[in-house]
């Protein structure tokens, strides 16, 4: 049984270089397969292949919303519909040229996706499913009830296409006429996929904070692909009602919906690719089980063949989860080489220079953020009760406590993730509580996680590219054309590059991130959060998991973005790997400040000593005999140095 | 007067179809955190096989418990075959593998029976007439069996252990775990049920509403509407909503356009998400840090 | 009573635990004590079945466990009473008593008996039988997560860190009813801690942890002079690589 724990739901990107090769040599292999098919194909295959591409633009639209943004959609064939009813009305009852007419209709698809989207798009996982599945129920109803869209007949009477004379009405001309359009479709898929708004989609489904923390604005980008998807879906239903003629209710039903999810699914979630294979093996089962079935049963009457597709569905996500694009590339993959070993790491041992300094940055000393009066609670548990300190630029500030003190609630408060209960943070000035996380990042501060959170889908590079999202501006429209945001594209990769060598993880960029030894992962969402050029870095205790050459590797660079300028907020267990690298350290123990200096007077500090090791009530911090031999044993530590 | 007081009694008696649907919805949820879109096949093929068994010349009791054994059998292998075996459940895969089966059910009910629709026949009683109102025996038999279901349900989860525990793996499984409830068995027990009531939902509604191969589309999504409204995990919620809907959608049906029936579940979906986003957060959804 | 041998134990790509060793007689109590990431939570896991060993092997009272689910160990007779309680919250205190026995829901009668004895335990719970778990403090919380644990009468009952977030009064409460668990009961106990001062306190042997492997153990009076304790704590273990 295959490994149902983590089915690809997006398409692969940031490949190694002899995918260079081979993404233009498979759209000319399309090509020409697109040619010849209808040449060498018996007439009746060719009918279904007409099918295949018509449907197959809607698969398109629907596994990049499914893939990409990771949200199911049950009612594709919603859109579907508004796009062949919109044509069907403006070229029968209005006689609009065909080609205008079908820009306006797929445009028709968009507004409405555009308008139920806001709404919706703000539902996640079932809630969001199940809305878009009502949606298709809505239009159906509206269809049946509207005589002006002719009740339960629907439209007929529109034409085949006609250019330059020829009408395109036999299978094989229409599969030809439809093919340039199916091509540039998946060129422009492909595109989005491979672009930055791809990357930030992907980054957003593997996951959702690391990706707000890197100033991906999550509900918008999600608006954004439903809103293409449905116009792939309304495009494929103008050429669907200029090959049947005729649009009923029927064309948003549900069973259509799912058949596009099934084509989706057996193509593969994870690629666009997938999409227009899947679309071709449905529809050639689908015509199997029509034939076959009445010979096996031969009183079945109706739509039996989905008996087949529902079995296909859910054996090829039980078994096959990445569908035939996963097969495929598991295929590849055992032909080619084995992965390279891991990279030497390639950091100069000597360097200690300023790292990252930016112009626009406040001065040293600077107070940076601000944190007053911060307050948590959680049901009747006050997490943090009243904490106040700031944080300046070119320092390193220390966050430390026992277990429970409230260290990462506080953490939370002042990254976006979580809001405070009463209490405000403030950076450069702007009071910023509550705001979603990628408003932090716009204002240059970012974070790490306690509990990785790196891409998995991808590998180094991609992560660290995900990192530059808002040092580029390539949106949609501008992803999908490839030239435009191809010099910044390589921009992008140019930082990446830098970045990488930075921490030292050159070595490693093409390698999927999930392969990484821990140590390493940790890095890796370093320099992603460095790739941001953040004038505000917080770590959340990234020493953990670390050997001790790694520690002190890591305690350099922070010392360098220091010297650079950089304000790093640090929450650690490591005590002393702490109080030799901060400047300041401000000490929690049941949610407040007990204590706030330098590691010197931290290291004295009675109270600090008394919440680590704990007190009986009964013995109060009169053993004096234990914080001597503390302080002693601290001290002791410190006069060996770090070298030894 | 007598015209809202038959629409209610019409709403009130299909609500609390809606009602049984729902709780199913919540009794798998709770547990397991999957939404089962083949909840509304149960329903269907309640009805059915209970037609057939009727048909064939069994006497009725016979055949209902025919029927809701079958269905209860149909959800407990569903979940063994497509729930159990998956080790890390997201929302797209649970969504997809129920689609899946929910598909192939719908298939092949249509194959087995045939795409017209079937009415089971009604249950003893006589229709009467009461202050102008036409009462159907079988709206009797719906609300005084749901009532009862009601609160059997409600009386299994709040107090018996079996219920308790079942409850307990939803609110903190690792505890669970810790005193030795096996989740997986809750999992398969939780479908269960949904599938006992999805099938008590069917043959209490063919009579009236009809089986048909199609008719568990629009039931499950209603019932999951209704179990929305009381947030997918209270049963006393799923009651409400049940009732709420089945009221709502029979007022507009009569007043405003018989057509716009369906689409009211849907509207009601939509607002009362977008009003109250995301329903209830519950541990079991995808886990974001 | 609980015998640990060469454990080791992680998540996903992540080693955690190596080689720890670890024996606990019937009416004995061990305290572990460390610094976060020493890896004490992932021993309780490792040993209550939520996390599979990798290595080494848990024997528990005769009976080699390693491996079972979680479950399964606790039908052995472990009860774990995990970090942060976990209680149920919206089943009252008397429901979360009788799920704790649930391994043992055949024997009612046995059950009530049970209870009772839970309840001299800690008689703050008696006053709130019918409340929702949710509803109690933190300290009554941790009594409530304790007594669940004794409800199915194990053999070995092992605690992470149920002193944290207490006031330090019912932190003594706390840990004077485990030190009447060991000596009236013999229970055997493995008590994770950082509040190293209190441990001491209930403790008949200490292990150290860091980073994932015991660096000490020996009776609290030794130990607490040691420079290991404090350095596990502070973390000047770093300095050697």
């Amino acid at each position: 049984m295959a490994d149902t724990t983590n089915p690809p739901t997006r398409p692969a990107r940031g490949g190694t270089a002899g995918r260079r090769f081979a993404e233009p040599a498979g759209f000319a292999v399309f090509a020409l397969l697109l040619v010849v098919f209808p040449l060498l194909a018996p007439e009746t295959v060719v009918n279904v292949g007409v099918y295949a591409l018509i449907y197959g633009i809607a698969a398109i639209g629907l596994t990049l919303l499914m893939g990409l943004a990771g949200q199911v959609s049950l009612g594709q064939a919603a859109f579907f519909a508004v796009g062949a009813y919109g044509q069907a009305l403006l070229v029968t009852r209005y006689q609009v040229p065909m080609v205008v007419a079908a820009l306006v209709a797929v445009g028709l698809a968009m507004l409405v996706a555009l308008l139920v989207g806001v709404p919706l798009l703000r539902l996640r996982g079932h809630y969001l499913a199940l809305a878009t599945l009502g949606l298709g129920i809505i239009v159906t109803v509206v269809a049946t009830e509207s005589d002006y869209l002719g009740a339960t007949s629907g439209l007929y009477g529109i034409g085949k296409p006609e250019f330059g004379g020829r009408r395109y009405d036999s299978p094989a001309e229409y599969f030809w006429l439809l093919s340039p359009v199916v091509f540039l479709a998946l060129l422009v898929a492909r595109n989005i996929v491979a672009g930055r708004v791809g990357r930030a989609l992907g980054a957003v489904n593997d996951s959702e904070v690391a990706a707000e923390c890197l100033g991906v604005n999550t509900y918008r980008l999600r608006l954004q692909v439903f809103v293409v998807s449905a116009g792939y879906a309304g495009l494929a239903g103008v050429a669907f009602v200029h090959w049947i003629g005729v649009v009923n209710p029927n064309a948003a039903n549900f069973p259509l919906s799912v058949e596009f999810l099934l084509m989706s699914v057996l193509g593969g979630l994870g690629s666009v690719w997938g999409a227009i294979v899947g679309a071709f093996a449905v529809e050639l089962l689908d015509e199997g089980l029509r034939s076959l079935i009445p010979t096996l049963l031969p009183g079945a009457v109706g739509e039996v063949q989905l008996i087949g597709f529902g079995v296909v569905l859910t054996a090829v996500i039980l078994f096959v989860p990445g569908g035939i694009h996963g097969m495929w590339r598991s295929m590849l993959a055992r032909l080619r080489r084995p992965a390279p070993g891991i990279g030497r790491r390639v950091v100069s041992d000597e360097d200690d220079s300023p790292l990252l300094a930016r112009p626009g940055r406040p001065a040293p000393g600077t107070p940076l953020l601000e944190v007053r009066d911060l307050v948590r609670r959680f049901g009747g548990v006050t997490a943090v009760g009243g904490v106040s300190f700031e944080v300046r630029a070119g320092e390193i500030f220390a966050l430390i406590g026992p277990n429970g003190a409230g260290k990462t609630t506080c953490f939370n408060m002042i990254s976006g993730v979580l809001a405070p209960s009463e209490g405000s943070v403030w950076l450069r000035g702007e009071r910023i509580d509550g705001r979603k996380p990628h408003v932090f990042a716009r204002a240059r501060a970012t974070r790490t996680f306690q509990n990785l959170q790196i891409f998995r889908s991808t590998t180094v590079r991609g992560n660290v590219a995900v990192g530059r999202h808002l040092r580029s501006r390539a949106g949609l429209l501008r992803g999908a054309l490839v030239l435009p945001a191809r010099r910044e594209e390589r921009q992008i990769h140019q930082s990446v590059e830098e970045t990488l060598a930075l921490v030292g993880l050159a070595g490693d960029a093409d390698r999927p991130a999930a392969d990484l030894p821990f140590g390493r992962q940790r890095l890796l969402e370093i320099a992603r959060a460095l790739a941001l050029e953040p004038d505000l870095l917080l770590l959340d205790e990234p020493m953990a998991g670390l050997s001790g050459g790694e520690r002190r590797e890591l305690a350099r660079l922070l010392r360098r973005l220091r010297a650079g300028g950089m304000a790093v907020v640090l929450v650690e267990h490591d005590v002393e790997a702490v109080l030799a690298l901060a400047d300041r350290v401000a000490v929690l123990d049941d949610g407040r400040l007990i204590a706030l200096g330098t590691p010197e007077e931290i290291r004295h500090d009675p109270a600090v000593l008394a919440a680590y090791l704990g007190v009986d009530d009964d013995e109060a911090l009169t053993d004096e005999a234990l914080t001597d031999e503390v302080t002693r044993a601290a001290a002791r530590e410190l006069a060996n140095g770090d070298g030894a | 007067m007598t015209d809202l007081l038959q629409l209610l009694l019409a709403g009130v008696s299909v609500g609390a179809v809606y009602t049984l649907v729902a709780m199913g919805f919540v009794a798998i949820y709770t547990v397991s955190g999957v939404i089962n879109l083949a909840q509304g096949e149960f329903a269907a093929l309640a009805g059915l096989v209970a037609i057939s068994a009727t048909g064939s010349g069994l006497p009725l009791p016979v055949a209902l418990l025919l029927a809701i054994l079958t269905v209860v059998i149909v959800a407990a292998v569903m979940q063994r075959v497509t729930i159990a075996p998956v080790k890390r459940m997201t929302t797209l895969l649970s969504i997809i593998l129920t689609l899946g089966v929910s598909t192939a059910l719908k298939a092949a009910m249509l194959l087995i029976w045939g795409p017209e629709g079937h009415g089971l026949t009604p249950f003893p009683g006589t229709d009467f007439t009461l202050a102008g109102v036409a009462v159907r025996a079988q709206y009797l038999w719906i609300l005084a069996v749901t009532a009862l279901t009601a609160v059997a349900v409600t009386w299994f989860y709040e107090r018996t252990l079996l219920g308790k525990a079942l409850r307990a793996c939803a609110e903190q499984p690792t505890a669970a775990r810790l005193v030795g409830i096996s989740i997986a068995r809750a999992s398969l027990l939780s479908f269960a049920i949904a599938g006992l009531l999805g099938a008590v939902a069917g043959v209490l509604a063919s009579p009236v509403y009809f089986s048909a191969w199609d008719s568990g589309l629009a039931l499950g999504l209603k019932g999951f509407v209704a179990a929305t409204l009381g947030g997918l995990v209270s049963i006393r919620g799923a009651v409400a909503g049940g009732l709420v809907l089945g009221v709502l959608e029979s007022l507009v049906a009569g007043y405003v356009d018989s057509g716009l029936r369906d689409a009211v579940a849907f509207i009601v979906l939509i607002v009362v998400l977008v009003v109250r986003p995301g329903g209830v957060l519950r541990q079991h959804s995808v886990a974001r840090v | 009573m609980l015998t640990v041998t060469g454990l080791g134990a992680g998540y996903d790509k992540l080693r955690v635990l190596h080689d720890v060793d670890l024996n606990v007689p019937d009416g004995h109590l061990v305290a572990v004590i460390g610094a976060n990431g020493a890896g004490k939570t992932t021993l309780l896991r490792a040993l209550s079945g939520l996390i599979r060993p990798t290595e080494g092997r848990i024997v528990l009272d005769g009976r080699d466990v390693t491996g079972l689910p979680a479950e399964r160990i606790a039908a052995a007779g472990l009860a774990h009473v995990p970090e942060n309680r976990l209680v149920f919250p919206s089943l009252t205190v008397a429901d979360n008593l009788a799920l704790g026995a649930w391994t043992r829901r055949r024997a009612h009668s046995r059950t009530a008996e049970r209870r009772e004895r839970v309840l001299d335990l800690f008689p703050r719970l008696a006053a709130r039988l019918d409340q929702p778990a949710g509803t109690l403090s933190g300290g009554e919380q941790q009594m409530l997560a304790i007594g669940r644990g004794l409800m199915a009468e194990p053999k070995v009952l092992v605690l992470d860190e149920p002193s944290l977030g207490l006031a330090p009064r019912l932190v003594g409460e706390i840990f004077g009813a485990l030190a009447r668990l060991k000596s009236e009961r013999g229970l055997a106990i493995v008590l994770v801690e950082q509040n190293a001062r209190a441990a001491f306190r209930v403790a008949d042997e200490v292990v150290v942890m860091d980073r994932g492997q015991v660096a000490a153990t020996g009776t609290p009076q030794v130990l607490a002079r040691d420079d290991r304790v404090q350095s596990a704590y502070l973390g000047g273990g770093y300095a050697a690589t």
